[in-house]
């Protein structure tokens, strides 16, 4: 006989997709577990509005939240967006059903592959508080991919897992060279202390320099150590040749990559900066 | 036989490539008449290179008029032909391997590149006969420094060759040092063996704008524009992403 840990209670719950007016009852529900979740929640949620997102209400209470957003620039690339379940309702069911859905939802969206981020974070008393989540995630074949080291804090890094919903042929990409400019330097949403850089990709000169040097990444990380920053997190799409040398020569380090992320064949490479020596 | 593709991919839209070829066929068309009536004639005594004339002599030949561009008719002369066949060998040249070199260079660079080319070719053919007084017309020596700078870029890169015996034609692929160079012991076997007197290809221009694009493609080409190009030099480029290989490199 199967027997389920799963703590099954009779309760109705209802679920539906996400309204503009929900944010606020979403947020709140986020507070409760993450208030950094919560405060960034809110901002995307405002900034990007909540289509492909799901709730769940047992009576008037809102108690739970997903959805994926699919990414520009990419064929078939989506990250599931923030998935929560209320503290008193976890471990009934909610998250999974929730869950199940966005990935239907996905797939039928010709989304190929679903990422999630998420957190290692340990509570003082040893608990890991998203185990519950990545136990959700790797039960729907979500697997580990990649660890973004220390990117919340000096303790707590950030992994990322992957569900692929079709199995895309890899093809031999051309490499590109655009012209890659730093535009300014900005901390990663949720971190302590973990920034990035802006970039944009400007038209190709005529003659001269084609991408950045390692002289414009150290200016970069000069910035973010004024700022009072610990590391810097950079990724690049993998066909794109000229980032390497002058990453290796300013001391970034390789962390791993998303396979496919952008198109198939061309991956998203992650790179690292923990600011020594600068 | 000539070519007619090559498999070498361009990281670069080639715009320069487009704007010489769109010039040579708009003084084709605009100022030459497109070959048709004496218009023909004229544009090739008016903005032909005649070498007796460059140096300063009064002999008129084919001519009945001297042309008043003096120094000038050296880059003139470079966007005049002599006949379709003639414009349209040229800019299949051009088309074929015009944007691979651009695309180590920017379309600045190559402008002057293919500029400085056809001069060095003009002056190969002045100096194998300074008296001549044949108007030399045509694109051929700058687009031999194209074809000299290609072949030292992209030695193996595979180039599609179109042949037709009578009604029959096919295509095949052979690597460009072949090409090229059978393309060049062509022209310097003519050049030694054909007497240019009476008219016809100018073979010196064409070794000579091979020559300068061969010597000077290095000091043209950009750094970075090679950077893991499939088909750059003899051996495969090592890819730049496996510096991540070593674990020193690695979080």
């Amino acid at each position: 006989m199967e027997r389920s840990t799963e703590q099954k209670v009779d309760i109705k719950i209802d679920q539906r997709p996400a309204r503009t007016e929900d944010i606020p009852s979403i947020v709140a529900m986020i507070d409760i577990i993450d208030d950094d979740d919560a405060e960034a929640c809110d901002h995307d949620f405002r900034k990007h509005g909540v289509d492909d997102h799901w709730v769940a209400f047992c009576g008037s209470k809102l108690v739970g939240i997903t959805g994926y957003r699919l990414v520009n620039n990419t064929v078939g690339s989506g990250w599931l967006s923030w998935t929560y379940v209320h503290p008193e309702f976890q471990r009934q069911g909610i998250g999974q059903s929730l869950l199940t859905t966005a990935i239907n939802t996905a797939k039928e969206q010709s989304c190929h592959q679903l990422f999630v981020k998420v957190s290692n974070y340990i509570e003082s008393n040893g608990v890991s508080t998203y185990a519950n989540a990545i136990r959700l995630y790797e039960k729907n074949g979500f697997e580990f991919i990649l660890k973004n080291p220390e990117l919340y804090d000096a303790k707590e890094d950030q992994l990322i897992y992957r569900l692929i919903l079709s199995n895309e042929d890899r093809p031999e990409i051309n490499d590109e060279k655009p012209n890659v400019k730093f535009t300014g330097i900005f901390e990663l949403v949720e971190s302590d202390g973990a920034y990035t850089f802006d970039w944009d990709v400007k038209k190709n000169p005529l003659w001269g320099s084609r991408s950045f040097s390692k002289d414009d990444l150290i200016i970069g990380l000069q910035a973010v150590k004024e700022q009072g920053g610990r590391v810097v997190f950079l990724t690049f799409p993998s066909n794109w040749p000229l980032i390497h040398k002058p990453l290796q020569e300013a001391g970034f380090k390789f962390i791993g990559e998303l396979e496919n992320y952008y198109e198939p064949g061309v991956d998203e490479m992650h790179f690292c900066h923990d600011l020594g020596g600068i | 036989m000539f070519p007619i593709s090559d498999d070498n991919p361009t990281f670069n839209r080639p715009y320069a490539t487009y704007f010489l070829f769109g010039l040579n066929i708009a003084a084709w068309l605009l100022l030459q008449g497109a070959g048709f009536g004496t218009q023909l004639d004229s544009s090739v005594c008016s903005y032909g290179l005649i070498p007796s004339e460059l140096f300063g002599g009064a002999q008129i030949g084919v001519c009945d008029t001297r042309n008043n561009l003096g120094t000038l008719s050296v880059i003139s002369s470079m966007f005049m032909h002599g006949s379709w066949m003639h414009i349209a060998g040229n800019m299949l040249f051009l088309w074929v391997f015009g944007d691979n070199v651009e695309d180590v260079m920017g379309p600045i660079k190559f402008i002057v590149f293919y500029l400085l080319g056809g001069i060095t070719a003009a002056a190969f053919q002045v100096f194998s006969d300074p008296s001549s007084s044949i108007p030399m017309v045509g694109a051929s020596g700058a687009i031999g420094a194209v074809m000299g700078g290609y072949l030292l870029l992209y030695p193996k890169a595979r180039i599609k060759m179109f042949i037709f015996i009578f009604i029959f034609f096919t295509t095949f692929r052979v690597p460009a040092f072949v090409m090229l160079g059978y393309w060049i012991a062509v022209q310097m076997i003519s050049a030694v063996s054909v007497q240019s007197a009476t008219g016809g290809v100018a073979f010196w221009a064409h070794i000579g704008g091979f020559a300068f694009g061969a010597i000077t493609i290095h000091l043209f080409k950009d750094k970075q524009m090679i950077v893991s190009h499939p088909e750059y030099g003899w051996n495969k480029n090592t890819n730049p992403a496996d510096i991540w290989k070593d674990p020193q490199n690695r979080k």
